[in-house]
């Protein structure tokens, strides 16, 4: 019934305390706000970025040729089982020879001669066609391919995949130390700007420690302040990061220069204002705890 | 009740404060500590609260071992020891009322028995008609006597008054102290009070200890007499 009581207490002392210092709660709030409508920006930024590399990169398949001398379907269905079995393949796609003739011819109707000349001597080989899970996987993928029995050749992209695949290897970990970098700055500025919010309420505290109220007790509800003024913080920019996605994501029709597709708005949009809130949450109680700590350690 | 024994207390950057210091002070005494500033008197009552611990020696206070006191166990110790300050440290957002409830809410008092209690000392400190107003609303005597009411709402059986009287004219200082007289009688709170202001001390007469450079100095258990002032605190 006490531990109830001191609970519901802290509570209610925390909205009391964001009541009376009402100012101050507000200027810690625009901090959060600030700090949260960077890392809402660059979180949207990033998370696309990173769609949009994880889309080219499983578009970037190797093409396994098979030698021309396997032809029964059960050594087919033996090299299928082994592509699969290769740690970073994502998935296996087999075309016979004539299904390669066909896509050859289709996709550049300007050789139809070819079609004429060589439907009968086709030269094109039984091929499997291989995506792996990570662009980064390509190469190892590759030579454990031309080492089955079975395999006349393995073909990618040439160098510049690689290129590509290491660039957009690069962009995605930009962006997630520039979100981890505005993180911790936004952990400091809320930080300091509750330090200065607790530190003008010294008095209060002195008080409490003077008539010999317990550390917990002293820091309650202040933590809970910092919860709120996470909370309050994280308002302007979950609505901001919502409307403004949603313009976007309407506006382009979910494409951006007619190549990069957005990612759906739902549920994306739920984990990035649960991310926010989160993050206002965690970061008002941390800046909370430090700051109260370092006044209580000061006296016995 | 309180035993200082053959204490000191060196600070880190090496400041000595206390220096070998002896002394008893009994249940229901009411004392003044006096001395010049940087005596040591401001150690003393750290220590007394917990805040500090002595260097060598052993402090006593209702049998516990003031400085071999968990951290965590300062704060149930506090309980029995009212602090009050020159600079009086009340709550601006808070009302005379309040104020003193405030102190009791801290301490998980149940609330049949706080808001009696706020009366009570409020009345004791004859503020009863104030509990409504803000300290801002109210003179530096009576602001120092809410954060005495402060001080024993929780029934302390020690109130320290650091300079209680520094911040006000020689008529209210008067007040101030006759009022921790009636406290000491009504209440039987041991009462130190450590104090610059030898005219206080003169027209209220009790057990008066001098510190000086970290000893004890005096310690006349019928306060000080006239002769005394060509000594005692020469630089005021």
């Amino acid at each position: 019934m006490k531990i109830i009581r001191r609970f519901f207490r802290k509570i209610k002392e925390g909205f009391i305390g964001v009541g009376r210092h009402f100012g101050m709660a507000i200027s810690s709030s625009a901090s959060v706000t600030i700090t949260l409508l960077l890392i809402g920006f660059f979180l949207t930024l990033t998370y696309n970025l990173n769609t949009i590399t994880q889309d080219i990169e499983s578009s970037i398949s190797l093409s396994a040729l098979v030698d021309y001398d396997i032809t029964s379907k059960t050594t087919l269905d033996s090299l299928e089982k082994q592509i699969l079995a290769i740690d970073g393949v994502l998935s296996v796609d087999y075309r016979s020879k004539d299904e390669e003739f066909t896509y050859y011819v289709e996709m550049y109707p300007d050789i139809r001669e070819f079609n004429e000349l060589y439907r009968e001597q086709n030269p094109f080989h039984d091929a499997y066609l291989v995506s792996v899970k990570d662009g980064t996987m390509l190469e190892t993928v590759k030579n454990r391919i031309s080492g089955i029995n079975g395999i006349a050749s393995v073909h990618d992209g040439g160098s510049n995949t690689y290129l590509l695949i290491d660039l957009l290897q690069k962009v995605r970990i930009f962006g997630a130390a520039l979100v981890l970098s505005l993180t911790l700055l936004a952990v400091y500025l809320i930080y300091n700007t509750i330090s200065i919010t607790i530190r003008a309420r010294d008095t209060e505290i002195w008080i409490m420690k003077n008539v010999g109220a317990t550390n917990g007790y002293i820091r309650g509800p202040f933590m809970v302040e910092g919860v709120i003024i996470g909370i309050l913080g994280s308002i302007i920019p979950i609505a901001c990061m919502i409307a403004g996605y949603l313009y976007l994501y309407n506006m382009s029709n979910g494409v951006i220069l007619g190549v990069f597709t957005l990612t759906n708005p739902k549920p994306f949009l739920y984990y990035l204002c649960a991310v926010l809130a989160g993050i206002g949450i965690v970061v008002g109680y941390i800046g909370s705890f430090l700051s109260v700590n370092k006044l209580l350690r000061s006296k016995r | 009740m309180i035993k200082f024994d053959k204490v000191s207390k060196v600070y880190k950057n090496g400041t000595r404060a206390l220096n070998d210091i002896s002394l008893e002070i009994n249940e229901g005494e009411f004392v003044y500590i006096i001395g010049k500033t940087g005596s040591g008197k401001s150690t003393l009552i750290k220590i007394l609260d917990g805040e500090e611990i002595p260097s060598s020696g052993t402090v006593t206070v209702f049998d516990t071992n003031v400085g071999k006191l968990k951290k965590r166990k300062v704060p149930l110790y506090r309980r029995n020891i009212g602090v009050v300050f020159q600079d009086f440290r009340l709550l601006p957002k808070k009302t005379v009322f309040e104020n003193v409830a405030y102190a009791m809410e801290v301490v998980d008092t149940p609330k049949d028995q706080l808001r009696p209690r706020v009366r009570e000392v409020l009345k004791l400190v004859e503020l009863t008609e104030k509990s409504s107003s803000y300290p801002r609303e109210l003179s530096g005597g009576q602001q120092q006597r809410v954060a005495i009411a402060r001080a024993i709402a929780n029934r302390p059986k020690i109130l320290i008054a650091d300079e209680p009287t520094g911040n006000l004219d020689p008529k209210m200082s008067g007040d101030i102290i006759s009022l921790f007289e009636r406290i000491n009688e009504e209440e039987g709170t041991t009462v130190l009070i450590v104090t610059h202001d030898i005219h206080t001390v003169k027209a209220h007469p009790k057990r008066t200890i001098e510190i000086d450079s970290g000893h004890v100095a005096r310690d006349r258990a019928e306060g000080l007499k006239d002769e005394d002032n060509k000594t005692i605190l020469q630089e005021d």
